[in-house]
């Protein structure tokens, strides 16, 4: 191996690659959406802006930044779809209201790119993770206690904190954090850093009363854990825990018992607290099957349209069959991230790449199921597309693990083939020389 | 490393599995309730859509123009007042006071929500306002005119509050729709806002009543259907039956002796019907009830019709003998209760209630046409034939007399229905009842809320509606 040759692809094909043509074809979406907001009434230049800079945005982060690692460029482009139409959904629902949020968002998702960038350069070149690790845990755990010492309370529960006039959540920013270390490890197969670290993480978010988020920490670990041994009884008594801990608290508190009755039926408590879900149904139902178009409709009438009811906005706008299409995206990304921890070598990666994978699922599925009325519905995010920019830069960390991870099994494989070649090379050397 | 990967697919399945369960659930609430949800008085969204859109016509079944919207975008009614005051409750006010009216429950087809693109895009070219659907309903507006004044004019229902249903029982089209007090859709003010009968509600769809004696047809399908010798069985009836402390009475308090299932139906004899109820059990009998729609979502493609119930938890024996002649929280619509009559009527098939005939755009192009579809069977031909008879007998010698027509033949059931309102004791005189004629396919049902006697009060109005069907009916 002393001479230098440049690495050979594992698959080279000379047809065009199908993931440049949809590219293309979302980056044209956006621009054509962007101007019609835009050139709809007065010209806003702002739109006009947006219309360019969040292709631009979807470029850069699909096509272009592959070029320096190996990615999995199907996720990548799913993500970046999903980021795209949160921007265009907040815009749109901007114009008459006199609020920025397409604007912000759209600089969160340019941050969220660099997060996710920041991921993957951690994932792929950090070998020596222990001293991270025990940092990740006293600052987690710092984080996890701001809000009860210095939070302030947005809908119910304290989970917010202000640095610097930026509010932020930290729950949001753990949630990396406690995939790595539950990875770490559990990986190592050590049972009580990560147990006390995740019931730690539990009980703040049960004092912060962040429901929804307590239920996606939950839920991950258990899922991670259940990946990690195997151990049937001990995850089935998890469930049993987790269920009999829902019925407890459905005992206990008031306002927990008042959002399952708002659940049964919204419409008998539609002047007080059903409204909410009363007005997302209405909004579903008359988008109908192909929506009522784009910057069209009355979303604004629905409570925090912007972050919980979004689902319910894009239903409106685009159609059910639309937002059908939205979960299945959610449902491709979820595939692609079981076949990156599946190909994953190191039980460290396998397990970081499935925890990552299962959170953004379990999240999704809170939100939808509540938003269709499946379950009651709790406040939590929509990932990448949900108004707030703790949470959007969280999902493209989470992305960011996964491509690290995915990235490191491109490696793996060119790596392999590298030998195998090379083995080649050396026992039939003219050949080698011919070519 | 193997088996991890197998336990990575288990739960990569277990999240795909939640978002499809949910995506499936979202999906069928949005076809069951979606239309619901969108006609909902709640939803702002249909009315801002009026602002864009001219809201289409409504047509009854002749033709008559119901409703209809000006050049100002302003909605209008039929002329003559009668008549629009009989409608008002089928088309549901500008204003949204009366629930689930076609104006706001096809707001949909009315507003044009289900025109096409290419429609809408010639619209925008040619620079009009884009105009909504035209809808054509199955009711009949004369009949329902006609049923008003009956109401009003008659010596015993005057001043009543009442419903009364009309529908085709083997198509399933409702042909009138009536609750009484009915008010001027051009003119609500303070006076109708406020006043203590409530003419907003539509007692036809939305009132849960009891039953009475009309519920006996289910009394008796079901001793047929679980008893062996239900047609042959000979019960006493000394006027009064003592159930635990409780002591079960006519109406009239009367003592009918030995009788057997026909003529205890034809007569109406209470004291029959609650041994009937427990000796055929509250469960059987609970379950013949669901089978003839008691129980169930009503969630018709048209029509938004109250649930009616048959009570589920544990109960005693005093209330299951009161069941048996629909008493004791057995509650039912108007609109119910003639799809029960009307499923006796057509062979023990109740159709689903109809009221959208046609639609079309203002093109002419048919968006929806009339298709009737079966709701449920309620019971086999056999026992319906029986009851056929049975209740043909209650109008020819029982206790229906009042709704004879000369020329008909007319099957029917009396109810007269113990009630408290607002604490008061009062009794809702009760009318179902159908013609026997391939040519006349019709069911009635009558309500009149604290008439009293169903046969003195409630059947002369079903008689009045028999006679109109038999006179303007299209064979």
């Amino acid at each position: 191996m002393s001479k230098k040759r440049p690495r050979p692809r594992v698959k080279k094909s000379n047809k065009r690659h199908p993931d440049r043509q949809l590219v293309s074809a979302m980056m044209l979406f956006y621009f054509s959406a962007f101007m019609l907001i835009s050139l709809n009434g007065e010209i806003a230049l702002e739109g006009m802006a947006l219309s360019v800079v969040v292709p631009a945005f979807i470029y850069i982060a699909t096509m272009w930044l592959p070029r320096f690692f190996p990615a999995d460029k199907l996720l990548l482009a799913i993500a970046n779809f999903l980021c795209a139409l949160g921007v265009l959904i907040l815009y749109s629902t901007d114009q008459g209201a006199g609020t920025t949020r397409g604007m912000q968002q759209a600089v969160y998702y340019g941050v969220g790119i660099g997060v996710m960038l920041f991921c993957i350069l951690l994932v792929r070149y950090i070998r020596r993770w222990k001293f991270l690790i025990n940092l990740m845990m006293v600052g987690a755990a710092i984080l996890m206690v701001l809000p009860l010492a210095i939070g302030t309370e947005q809908g119910g529960a304290t989970n917010w904190i202000n640095v610097g006039g930026t509010s932020l959540q930290p729950s949001e920013v753990v949630k990396l954090a406690l995939l790595l270390i539950l990875s770490y490890y559990m990986s190592r197969r050590r049972f009580t850093p990560w147990f006390v670290f995740a019931v730690f993480c539990l009980g703040m978010l049960m004092l912060q009363k962040d429901l929804g988020t307590a239920l996606i920490y939950y839920a991950t670990t258990l899922f991670m854990f259940y990946a990690s041994t195997g151990n049937l009884p001990l995850t089935g008594l998890g469930i049993v825990g987790g269920a009999g801990a829902a019925v407890l608290g459905y005992q206990m508190f008031a306002h927990v018992k008042k959002r399952v009755a708002i659940w049964r039926n919204p419409w008998l408590y539609y002047e007080t607290s059903g409204y909410q879900i009363a007005q997302m149904l209405m909004a579903i139902a008359s988008g109908g099957l192909f929506g009522v178009g784009l910057g069209l409709g009355a979303p604004r009438v629905i409570p925090v349209y912007f972050t919980d009811c979004i689902f319910a906005v894009i239903c409106e706008q685009f159609g059910i069959i639309f937002g059908m299409l939205v979960l299945v995206m959610y449902v491709i990304l979820i595939l692609r991230g079981t076949s990156i921890a599946s190909a994953a070598r190191h039980s460290f990666h396998a397990l970081l790449a499935m925890g990552a994978t299962a959170m953004l699922g379990i999240q999704t599925f809170i939100i939808i199921g509540g938003v269709l009325k499946l379950i009651p519905l709790t406040g939590v995010t929509m990932p990448f597309v949900s108004y707030g920019g703790t949470s959007l830069v969280s999902c493209m960390g989470l992305i960011g693990l996964l491509q690290g991870v995915a990235s490191v099994n491109q490696d793996d494989l060119t790596y392999d083939y590298d030998i195998s070649h090379s083995q080649q090379e050396e026992s039939m050397l003219p050949e080698a020389e011919h070519e | 490393m193997k088996q991890q990967r197998l336990r990575f697919r288990i739960l990569a399945f277990v999240v795909i599995g939640l978002l499809g369960v949910a995506a499936v659930y979202g999906a069928y609430s949005v076809t069951m309730y979606g239309s619901r949800w969108f006609s909902s008085a709640k939803n702002t969204r249909y009315r801002s859509a009026k602002r864009a859109v001219i809201q289409g016509d409504i047509v009854d079944r002749n033709g008559i123009v119901l409703a209809s919207t000006d050049s100002e975008g302003k909605r209008t009614y039929q002329s003559n007042l009668a008549s629009r005051r009989a409608v008002v409750h089928l088309l549901g006010d500008a204003d949204g006071n009366v629930a689930n009216g076609v104006d706001s429950f096809q707001a949909n087809y009315l507003l044009g929500f289900e025109t096409g693109l290419s429609e809408r895009v010639s619209a925008l070219i040619r620079g009009e306002t884009r105009r909504g659907d035209n809808v054509m309903i199955t009711a009949d507006s004369k009949l329902c005119a006609e049923i008003v004044s009956t109401f009003e004019n008659g010596e015993k229902t005057k001043g009543l509050n009442g419903a009364a249903v009309v529908m085709n029982y083997k198509t399933g089209e409702v042909l009138a729709l009536v609750s009484l007090p009915v008010f001027d859709p051009l003119k609500v003010d303070e006076s109708v806002k406020t006043d203590n009968n409530h003419p907003f509600w539509n007692r036809a769809t939305q009132s849960t009543l009891p039953p009475g004696s009309t519920f006996k047809i289910i009394t008796a399908v079901s001793s047929m259907q679980n008893m062996t010798d239900a047609l042959t069985h000979v019960y006493e009836c000394t006027g009064a039956t003592q159930v635990m402390d409780h002591i079960i009475q006519d109406y009239g308090k009367e003592q009918h002796g030995k009788l057997t299932l026909q003529k205890a139906f034809r007569v109406s004899c209470n004291n029959t019907f609650a041994q009937i109820a427990l000796t055929v059990g509250d469960d059987k009998l609970r379950k013949t009830a669901e089978s003839f729609g008691f129980n169930q979502n009503f969630l018709f493609r048209d029509v938004v019709v109250e649930n009616s119930n048959y009570p589920t938890t544990d109960r005693n024996n005093v209330e299951i003998a009161w069941s048996g002649a629909g008493q004791s929280k057995v509650v039912a619509t108007p609109l119910h209760m003639c799809m029960v009559a009307a499923a006796i009527a057509n062979d023990g098939v109740m159709m689903e209630p109809r009221l959208l005939g046609r639609v079309e755009s203002p093109t002419k192009v048919i968006r929806q046409k009339f298709t009737q579809k079966v709701y449920t069977t309620a019971c086999t031909p056999e026992i319906a034939a029986t009851m056929q008879t049975y209740m043909k007998d209650v109008v020819a010698n029982g206790t229906g007399s009042s709704a004879q027509v000369s020329g008909l033949t007319i099957a029917g059931k009396t109810g007269s229905a113990e009630a408290s309102v607002d604490g008061k004791e009062t009794t809702h005189a009760w009318f179902v009842g159908y013609i026997a004629d391939e040519s006349y396919p019709y069911a009635v049902s009558v309500m009149v809320e604290g008439g009293g006697s169903g046969g003195g009060v409630a059947a002369p109005v079903a008689k009045k509606i028999f006679q109109y069907l038999k006179e303007n009916a299209k064979k």
